[in-house]
C-alpha cells in the first residue's frame, strides 16, 4: 500500500514536471510503454498496428500534457482512454468499409486495462530484466522473428548454445512471473 | 542431455508457434506448454527500435512545444495588454502642482521637480536602508558537479557495480583481519599485510594500494575495514599477497593492488562514475531547500557540497555530506535534495546508479 502510494506521488511529480518542461514527459513514456502497448497488442493483434497506435497515444497524450488535471487515478489510466478511443475511432472507420459488426461488441471490452494486459505488461517489462545474452536471444527471435542461425552467427555461437540461452531466458520469464504473483 | 532434447523440443514447437500463430499447440509436456505459452505472448513483442525512436519523436515533439511556448505567451499578453495612457493632471487634487487659481503669483516647475526628486530620494534611501537592517533576502540555487569525492572508505555505497578494485591474501585458514587501510598511492612498491612474514627486509619500503591518492590518518592495525572480525590477525584466505578473499597484492575480494571488489587497482563496489559512456542524470523535479531560521539570523552564507548516489530509479540515496557549512543548513539542502527526482543515468541504453556531487550555495542578498 505504501509503495502504491510512493509510486503516485512520484508519478505526480513526473507529471507536474512535464507540464513545467515537456521534455520531462519521457520520462512518464519509460514507465508506461509496456502497459499501452500491451493493451493495444491485444486488441489489434498485429504488432505494426499496434505499434502505430501506441504512437499516436502518446504523441496526443504529449499535446495534451498540459491540460490534464490530477484526480488521483493513475497517469497509465488516462493514456488507456485515449487509446481507447483510437480504437473506437479506427473500428468505426473499418464498420463503414463493411468490415464486421463484431467491432461494436469488441469495442465495449475497450473500457480498461484488464488482466490479460496486465499480464503481459508485466511480461515485457521482465525481458527488459533478462541477463543481457538471454534478452539478446528474446529479441531476436521474437521480436525480429530471426532464426536461430541468424543469431547463433551474430553472437557467435553455436545454435545449441543459443537454444539453451532461449531455453534459460524463457524458464526464467517463467519463474519470476512466478514470484510476481507470490 | 535431457536437458539438450528439452530444449531442441521447445525450439522446434516455437519454430512451428511462429510459423503458424493460429494453429492450436497443445502440447503433452506441461513444462513445456507453459514455456510455449509464454513464447506465444512473446511474439508481439515491441521491436525496441520502436521503442527507442518513439521516445526520440516525443523528445523532439516536446523540445519544439517548448519553444513554442514562450512565444505564445507573449503574443497573447501583447494582444489584451492595453495601450498605456499618459497621465492626465488632475487640477482639483493638486491645484498647486500646475498653478491654477494662483494668478497673483506664478509657481516655478523647475523648483518644484527639484523639491519632488530630493523627497523621493529621502524616501527612498530611508526605506533601503530599512530594508538591509532588518534582514536580507535569502536566495538558494544549486549545481551539479560531476567530478567524483568519496567522502569515506569505511562506508562505501551499497550499490554493487564492478569499478576496479583488488584483493589478496596469504592463504591463510582464518578470514581477514579487521583493520585501516594502508597508505593510496598510483602505484604499489610493497602490498599490505597484517602478519609481517619477513621482520628484518633489505628495503623497507611502507605498504601502499593502488587508488587515487587520498590524505588518511594512519593506524597501527593495518587490515581490510569492511572485514567482520578484528582478530586474531591474518592474511585473508586469498593469494599472491595483500589483504582478503581475493588476489594479487590488494586488500578484498578483488583482483590486483586495489581495494575491494572488481580488478585492477582504484577502488571496488561503488557507483558508476559519469563520463565514458555513463550519461549525467539529469533533474526533473529539483526545488531549492530553504534557508535556516538560524542562518538567516546569523546572516551565514556560504555552499553546502552534498555527495549522493543517483539511483536507476532517478532517486537520491546515500546521500552524505561532503562540505558542511552548519547553523542548519547542511540539514536543509539533505532534506530538499532526498526529494528530488533525476532521468536516471544511462550506461549502453540502460539507467544506471551514478554518483554525483551536489553543491548547494545559500546566499543572502
Amino acid at each position: 500500500m505504501k509503495a502504491l502510494e510512493n509510486e503516485i506521488s512520484d508519478e505526480r511529480i513526473l507529471i507536474e514536471a512535464a507540464q513545467r518542461d515537456p521534455a520531462c514527459f519521457t520520462e512518464l513514456y519509460e514507465n508506461n510503454f509496456d502497459r499501452v502497448y500491451a493493451f493495444l497488442v491485444r486488441r489489434v493483434g498485429s504488432r505494426d498496428e499496434a505499434e502505430d497506435l501506441t504512437a499516436e497515444v502518446f504523441h496526443q497524450a504529449l499535446a495534451g500534457i498540459g491540460r490534464f488535471q490530477w484526480r488521483g487515478l493513475p497517469f497509465v489510466a488516462w493514456l488507456l482512454g485515449i487509446a481507447g478511443n483510437l480504437l473506437r475511432d479506427r473500428w468505426q472507420r473499418a464498420a463503414k468499409q463493411e468490415v464486421q459488426i463484431e467491432a461494436d461488441a469488441e469495442a465495449d471490452e475497450i473500457a480498461g486495462a484488464d488482466d490479460n494486459t496486465e499480464q503481459r505488461a508485466l511480461l515485457f517489462q521482465l525481458v527488459d530484466g533478462l541477463p543481457q545474452d538471454q534478452r539478446l536471444v528474446i529479441i531476436r527471435r521474437f521480436a525480429e522473428q530471426r532464426s536461430l542461425r541468424e543469431i547463433a552467427q551474430e553472437l557467435q555461437r553455436s545454435e545449441g548454445a543459443v537454444k539453451q540461452l532461449q531455453l534459460r531466458a524463457l524458464e526464467n520469464l517463467r519463474n519470476r512471473i512466478r514470484s510476481n504473483h507470490e | 542431455m535431457s536437458s539438450l532434447s528439452f530444449a531442441d523440443q521447445l525450439d522446434q514447437s516455437i519454430g512451428i508457434l511462429m510459423a503458424q500463430p493460429n494453429a492450436a499447440h497443445g502440447h503433452a509436456d506441461a513444462g513445456l506448454s507453459e514455456l510455449l505459452g509464454i513464447a506465444a505472448e512473446l511474439r508481439l513483442f515491441p521491436r525496441p527500435q520502436f521503442k527507442q525512436r518513439l521516445k526520440a519523436d516525443l523528445l523532439r515533439q516536446a523540445l519544439l512545444v517548448s519553444e513554442a511556448a514562450p512565444a505564445r505567451v507573449n503574443t497573447r499578453v501583447l494582444e489584451v495588454a492595453p495601450r498605456p495612457k499618459p497621465a492626465q493632471p488632475q487640477p482639483d487634487i493638486l491645484p498647486t502642482l500646475f498653478g491654477v487659481g494662483y494668478g497673483s503669483y506664478p509657481v516655478r516647475r523647475s523648483n518644484f521637480v527639484t523639491s519632488l526628486a530630493a523627497h523621493a530620494a529621502v524616501i527612498a534611501l530611508m526605506l533601503g536602508s530599512s530594508l538591509w537592517l532588518t534582514g536580507r533576502h535569502p536566495k538558494v540555487g544549486h549545481q551539479f558537479v560531476t567530478e567524483l569525492t568519496i567522502p569515506s572508505l569505511y562506508s562505501p555505497p551499497a550499490y554493487q557495480q564492478n569499478h576496479g578494485g583488488g584483493g589478496g591474501g596469504d592463504r591463510d585458514k582464518l578470514s581477514a583481519s579487521k583493520g585501516e587501510l594502508p597508505l593510496l598511492a598510483r602505484e604499489q612498491m610493497t602490498p599490505p599485510t597484517v602478519i609481517v612474514r619477513d621482520s628484518k627486509p633489505e628495503l623497507a619500503i611502507a605498504p601502499t594500494v593502488v587508488a587515487p591518492p587520498m590524505t588518511m590518518p594512519q593506524a597501527p592495525q593495518m587490515g581490510d575495514p569492511l572485514a567482520a572480525i578484528s582478530g586474531p590477525p591474518s592474511n585473508g584466505a586469498g593469494s599472491a599477497s595483500g589483504i582478503g578473499d581475493g588476489t594479487g597484492g590488494g586488500i578484498g575480494s578483488g583482483e590486483g593492488a586495489g581495494i575491494g571488489p572488481g580488478s585492477s587497482g582504484g577502488y571496488g563496489g561503488g557507483v558508476y562514475r559519469i563520463g565514458g559512456g555513463v550519461t549525467a542524470p539529469r533533474a526533473i523535479y529539483d526545488p531549492d531547500p530553504e534557508y535556516s531560521d538560524e542562518a538567516r539570523k546569523a546572516k551565514y552564507e556560504g555552499t553546502v557540497v552534498l555527495w549522493a548516489v543517483i539511483g536507476a530509479d532517478g532517486r537520491p540515496k546515500d546521500i552524505r555530506v561532503s562540505r558542511a557549512l552548519g547553523l542548519g543548513l547542511d540539514q536543509k539542502a539533505m532534506e530538499a535534495v532526498r526529494n528530488w527526482r533525476f532521468q536516471p543515468a544511462m550506461k549502453d541504453g540502460r539507467p544506471v546508479a551514478v554518483q554525483l556531487n551536489i553543491e548547494v550555495n545559500f546566499r543572502l542578498y
